[in-house]
This record gives structure tokens, sequence and C-alpha cells, in this order.
């Protein structure tokens, strides 16, 4: 077991679960720290040593690209130990239970656990059973915490003060909120960050939200859910589409993907009232042509693709502070 | 079997429901029986003290004495399911929590709808503990053809019930119902319109919507509780004399209308649970104060190490501080006339999971004591609320005989020091299933003694 040998007693028992709670000062560092990380990709080393001999896996209950490859990338440029679990092909499909599995991975000198999974929670119950980290890649409808944190180091950079800060700036989400983990982590970080965050989307869709929004009443930003897309849009810096979450849908919760392009999507025709310099982005993957035409998100205000690159050296950022006493072999 | 005891309680706070008498009394129990009961400042004080709450001052005595416990609605899993409980294990822990008497929930495997399951689910070692079976509604819990009611009570059944799921096709939940009445016992309800709650993880509202937990809407329970006192209100006209009784009700809305229902005159009583009266659905995002500690608006939702507990996931779900209130509430005016713990315990494997892949469930009957004096000392329940609804309420649904602190009669008696606390453990709970998130909670209320038909049961 890791908390036997003496290279786990190095490592702290620090997870990434949730954004929630973590205050603007948490996120500055964080955000420092993955500039950091991009200058030392953008270095001709192009990666560290940092955690050498540290054993990190992607364990994904869910299907993900960007996620995962992303967290791959980061563990790999900072010389770790990277294991890809398949749930697919692993005792998963013959019942064995996650806390079993964490303690497997634990037996077999993984330090750190990169987890997506489809319930909402499911990194907490991991985390009381691993004895190294985790990090909460996506847990059901609940959080996806590198998501959030790598969207505010691209809109920080955009539209940030001298200090990161978003005081002032409005962003707008827009989509299928009840399902979707993105909106939920966001929330904390851009509002955290000071932003003011106009939710808006399907009745259907936006459930239960109106109470949510008024629940950031003590942070620095605010959020407000607004019933159209025009009203949510008025003033924006910047714009969120969501992805529409098909495989989460019951009957009922949409009427047809031409009926939400019309009402809720990204069309140039929207964007052309935005301000000039306001600036569009979607967390992927995304349903072209639903929540957001192919030209908009190839457009010059897209962002989509820096919020992929963005991802890496943010989520360096997280794997190097999980791992509290990185390892200096180099 | 321990021998018939022999023992002088001096000086306890003693509550007796049934006289509706408290104060400070002594009690002699010579040979199992009670010999004696001295008023300290005689009877008319007494029966003061119990109208006035029976809630003893700061200069009383802090060891009361209290009618063993009668527990409406829990779960023991014989047959079935023993590795998370059995009548042997059960009703140790009942003894443990003060209980004499409970009644078990049918939904047992195979479900108990005929003499012979309902036989076997109260078969063993009892630890001096009454058990009362409530047998299913309908065959196999299935909601489809009501059960051999007749044969049944006959058998003992003091009730019918699907519980763990409402008899969703109202047809069938009225010839249930009239079944039941024909019988002469209740039929005890669980409120739930399953088209609304299937999948849900937690109660619709702030928490599930921050914890991300796929909702259940508070008319998921009173749907199903409107549409059952309809089908009551056509039964009752039509001269049967039935009663319903809805068991563990957790919503605010669901208790309003229970309440204008008994206004009506309809032979309705409901119950609720422990965890309903005491948590709030901020436990699972890691919040541990009391219900009443909870104010609206003060909601602490950003998610601690402890968040998301699967031991809270049950079922129906807990809710807003306000639901909470209301249950208390529907204690102190009568509306609820029992507190019934849903003593569900789940072995590990169904408990140390994803919380919305878990069983739902609290094992309760140890700590229920301890819940309703946590309640009391905060000033929320009148010492007389407690104990009614831990032991005359429940009788009087069950027609179960309950004798109080009376001289002459055979001594069940729970003793329990309101002064001290304890921590529900592993060590320290007797179930064999210790799925409740009271564990390493600081609870007040000690459990010294119960004493059952004369012998010891429990002792600290």
């Amino acid at each position: 077991m890791v908390t036997q040998s003496t290279s786990a007693q190095e490592h702290s028992r620090r997870h990434l679960l949730d954004v929630a709670g973590l205050d603007w000062r948490s996120l500055q560092a964080l955000l420092a720290s993955a500039e950091k990380m991009q200058r030392l990709l953008d270095s001709r080393a192009g990666g560290s040593n940092a955690l050498r001999g540290v054993g990190v896996t992607t364990l994904f209950y869910e299907p993900s690209t960007r996620t995962r490859i992303s967290f791959e990338a980061a563990a790999t440029a900072l010389g770790a130990r990277v294991t890809t679990f398949s749930v697919a092909t692993s005792s998963v499909g013959k019942g064995e239970s996650l806390m079993d599995t964490v303690r497997t991975l634990e037996a077999l000198r993984n330090h750190v656990i990169v987890l997506r999974h489809e319930r909402a929670g499911a990194p907490w119950l991991a985390a009381r059973h691993f004895g190294g980290s985790i990090v909460n890649a996506g847990d059901g409808w609940h959080a996806h915490p590198t998501q959030a944190l790598l969207d505010l180091s691209v809109l920080s950079r955009h539209l940030g003060d001298r200090n990161g800060s978003l005081a002032g700036r409005r962003i707008a989400i827009v989509g299928d909120l009840l399902h979707s983990r993105v909106v939920r982590s966001n929330l904390h970080t851009l509002t955290t960050a000071g932003a003011t965050v106009m939710l808006t989307g399907p009745a259907s869709l936006t459930t239960g939200f109106a109470e949510h929004a008024a629940s950031f009443r003590n942070s620095s930003g605010s959020v407000q859910l607004v019933g159209s897309i025009d009203e949510a849009l008025s003033g924006a810096d910047a714009v969120m589409a969501l992805r529409i979450q098909r495989e989460r849908l019951t009957p009922g919760e949409l009427d047809s993907l031409e009926a939400y392009r019309s009402a809720w999507g990204l069309t140039s025709v929207r964007l052309a009232e935005l301000a000039p310099h306001a600036l569009v982005l979607h967390p992927g993957p995304m349903n072209e042509g639903v929540e957001i035409d192919p030209d908009v998100a190839d457009g010059p205000r897209s962002l989509v693709l820096e919020q992929v690159r963005a991802g890496i050296p943010m989520r360096m950022a997280v794997l190097a502070q999980v791992v509290s006493e990185p390892r200096t072999h180099d | 079997m321990t021998d018939l005891l022999t023992v002088n309680f001096a000086e306890h706070w003693v509550v007796d429901p049934v006289a509706e008498l408290a104060g400070v009394a002594s009690v002699s129990i010579v040979a199992g029986k009670i010999a004696s009961v001295t008023w300290r400042d005689g009877e008319a004080a007494a029966r003061a003290c119990w109208t006035a709450g029976a809630n003893p001052g700061p200069s009383d005595p802090t060891v009361a004495l209290l009618p063993a416990l009668i527990d409406l609605h829990a779960h023991f899993r014989q047959p079935g399911a023993n590795a998370s409980e059995d009548v042997e294990s059960g009703t140790r822990a009942a003894a443990h929590g003060g209980y004499g008497t409970v009644a078990l929930m049918p939904n047992t495997e195979p479900a108990a709808d005929t003499v012979e399951t309902l036989r076997a689910a109260i078969a063993g070692e009892r630890h001096g503990v009454r058990l009362l079976p409530i047998a299913a509604a309908t065959v196999g819990r299935a909601g489809t053809q009501v059960s051999n009611v007749g044969a049944l009570v006959k058998a003992g059944a003091v009730a019918v019930s699907d519980d763990g799921s409402p008899i969703a096709d109202r047809v069938v939940f009225r010839a249930a119902l009239l079944a039941a009445a024909a019988a002469g016992i209740p039929l005890m309800e669980h409120c739930e319109e399953p088209s609304l709650t299937a999948g849900s993880e937690a109660a619709d509202g702030l928490v599930a919507s921050r914890l991300g937990l796929r909702p259940w809407p508070a008319a998921g329970e009173l749907r199903a509780v409107e549409s059952a006192i309809a089908v009551l209100r056509d039964v009752v006209l039509s001269a049967a004399p039935a009663r319903l009784h809805l068991t563990h009700l957790s919503t605010a809305a669901a208790l309003a209308a229970v309440r204008s229902a008994q206004g009506e005159g309809l032979p309705l009583t409901c119950d609720v649970a422990p965890h309903h009266i005491a948590l709030t659905d901020g436990w699972i995002a890691g919040d541990r104060r009391w219900a009443w500690e909870v104010a609206s608006g003060d909601e602490r939702l950003a998610p601690t190490a402890d968040a998301f507990d699967a031991n809270l996931r049950v079922c129906p779900p807990l809710r807003a501080a306000v639901d909470a209130a209301a249950c208390r509430e529907a204690l102190r005016n009568g509306t609820a006339l029992a507190i019934g713990t849903d003593h569900a315990p789940h072995s590990r494997e169904k408990k140390e999971v994803e919380f919305g892949l878990a069983a739902n469930g609290i094992a309760g009957i140890e700590t229920s004591l301890s819940v309703a004096i946590a309640a009391h000392r905060a000033g929320e329940l009148s010492m007389a609320t407690i104990v009614a609804a831990l032991t005359t309420g429940p009788a009087h649904l069950l027609g179960a005989d309950l004798v109080g602190v009376t001289p002459g009669a055979s001594a069940s008696l729970v003793q329990v020091d309101l002064a001290v606390s304890w921590r529900p453990s592993r060590e320290t709970l007797h179930g064999r299933s210790t799925n409740t998130p009271l564990i390493g909670r600081e609870l007040p209320g000690v459990v010294l003694l119960t004493v059952l038909e004369g012998r010891l049961a429990y002792q600290r």
C-alpha cells in the first residue's frame, strides 16, 4: 500500500475534488502556476521531471477525449508515470466497486487518480478510500473543476484586469444548465473572480437555477437567471454555449434540435449584436448547428481551441499542487 | 433469559404518557412487577407537569424513566437479507435504543405476504423485545393483487403495507384499504408518486441543484398523499371503517394536506422519521448542523470532505430546514402521532458506493431516542411530545398493549440519562449494520437500562 511506503509519505492527502470553496487567492495561485507551466511547455525541454516516480492514472467511467488526453499530456509533461485505466476492459465490467478499484490502484502504486464518473459525488467516495490524491475530472452533473479553471485562465487572460480579476465583466452562459457540471463549476470560479454571470436556457433545462443563482449572493460576483438569450447577451463580454447533452436528456426536456438552435443557438446573427470585443467559449464537444453554429465556432471571436490548449498547463498546475511534495530527481 | 428484576429507581424524572403524569418519582420493581410509584410532589402536580410538557427543570433529576418505546416502522431484513440485519441483531439494537416493541415492515425477501413468511420474519432470539409483524398489502408487494389480509391478521399481522413502494394502482389501493378495514387493521402507505421520483437522488431544491443530484420533487410525496386521501374519503363515504396511516411523511405540503383531511374527520394518521425532523439535505454537502440550527439563506453548500455520504441516501429524501420544521410542528400539533424510525439497515456493500447508487435507508433504531432528546434539549419538542410519539402514539395506531408506569403492571421501562452523551460507532452500536450518518456524532441521552416484561433486556 502506498501509505506504507516512504515515497507515499511524501504525498499528502490533498485532492482537487471541487472548485467550490476555493478563494480568489487559491484561484490566482493556480492561474499563476498554469502560466509557469505554459512557459515550461514552450521551453526547449518542453516539460520537467517534477513528478518523476509519481503514478498518475486516468480512471474514466464516462467517455472523454479532450479531458483525458489533456490530463495525460499534463502528467507526461511533468515526468509522471501515466496509466490509462480502461473501464471497458477492466474488472469494473465484472462488478468491481469504485471503492475496490481505487484500493487496487493504490496497491499498484498509483499516487494520483484522475477520476471521471457519471455519478455526482463519486470523487468524494474515492477520496475516502484512497491514500493518494483524487483529481475530479467531472462527476455527473455536479462539477468539472479543471474545465472551470481553464475557462477562468482563458477569460482572465482576455478580459481580466492586472490581477486577473473579472470584476465588472459580464459572462453569459447559455443552454442546458440542469445537466451541466461545467456551469456548476464555472459559477464558483467566475463569481469568485468577480464576474457577473447571466444564465439562460430553456425552462425545462434551467429548473432550480433561479434559487441556485441567488445562492451566490455572498460572493464577489453575482449570478442571474434570465428568460431570454437576448437579455443574457446584452452587454456580455463573453458568452459560453453549453453542450446539449443528448445522452442525459429525458423525454420532454427538449422539443427539437432545430427549435433549440433558433431559440438558444449562438448564430452569427445573434453574435452580431455583441460588442466587438466579446468572446465565445464552448467546453466541447460541440454539437455544431445546435448550440453553436460552425461559423461562430471557427470565427474570430471563438476561444474554443484556446480553451483546449489551456487545458494542459492548467492540469499540470493542478497535478503539481495535489502532489504536495514533488520529488526532485532531475 | 435473565431473572425477574427487583430494583428501586429512586428520584427519577418519570414520564408516564398512559396515565399522563410526569415529575420526580421513585419507582420500585419487585420480581419484575412495578410494586410502587411515589410521585414526590403528589399526583395532582404530576398531572399538571404532564400538561405543561413534562419537561424537567434545571434542578430536577437528569435520569429519566419512561415506558419502553414502540416503533411502528422498522426493517429487520429477515428473511432474505440477514447480512444486513436479522431478528437477533435487530432486537438487540432495539433494546439498546430503548424499544420494547417493534413493528416490522414486510419488504423482506420474499415479501411477508403469507402466514409462513410472516412467522419467519419474527422468528429467533428476540432479547425480550415484542415483535409485531406488518403484512404485505399486496401479493409480492407487486401492487396488483391484495393479500389474504384476514388470514394474515389471524396470524398476528397488526397492519398491512407495501412499504418501500406505494400501491400505485389506485384501484388496488382502494381494495387494500377495504380489506384492511374489514380485518380491523390500518393500511400503512408509503407515499410516493413513482412517475415523479424515478431515478432521483436527493430532494429537489438548492442542495440538489448545487450538488448536481437528480431531484426528487416535493410533489412526488404530495401527489401520492392527496390521491390516497381522495380514495380514503370515498371509502369512508361508503361507510367502511377504514384506517389509513401515511408513514414517514417528509414535506411541509404533505403534512398540511394530512392536517386538513384530519380536520374533515377522516380516519387518517401519519408518522415522521427521526432523520426528517433533525437532519436536512445540507448534510449531503457536509453541513452537520441540526435542522433547527439552519436558517433559510444560511445554507452551507460547498461540499466538505464528508460530502456525499451515502448513509444520507434515504427515501423519502432529506429535505430543507423548513420541511424538517414542519415535521416537528406536526408532532407538536398532533398531525403526526408517532416518530417511526424507518430503521433500514444495509450492509457496507450496499452503502459504500456512489451516492446515487446506494440503497435507500438509515439504521436509526439505536439513535432515534437520542435524536428526539436533541430536539427536546433545543427547545423544539417537549418531553411529553417526544415520549408520546415514541409510545402511546404508535401503540394507538397498532392496537398494541402499552402499560405505563403503573403499579401492579409487569415492568417495561427504559432508563435514560438525559445529561450525558455518547457517540454512535461500530463499537457502540448493536445492530449488524451501521449505516447512519450519525456515526461519530455526539448525541445526548444515554440508555442505561431497558427492562422488558420485568426482565433486563439491555444494560449499559
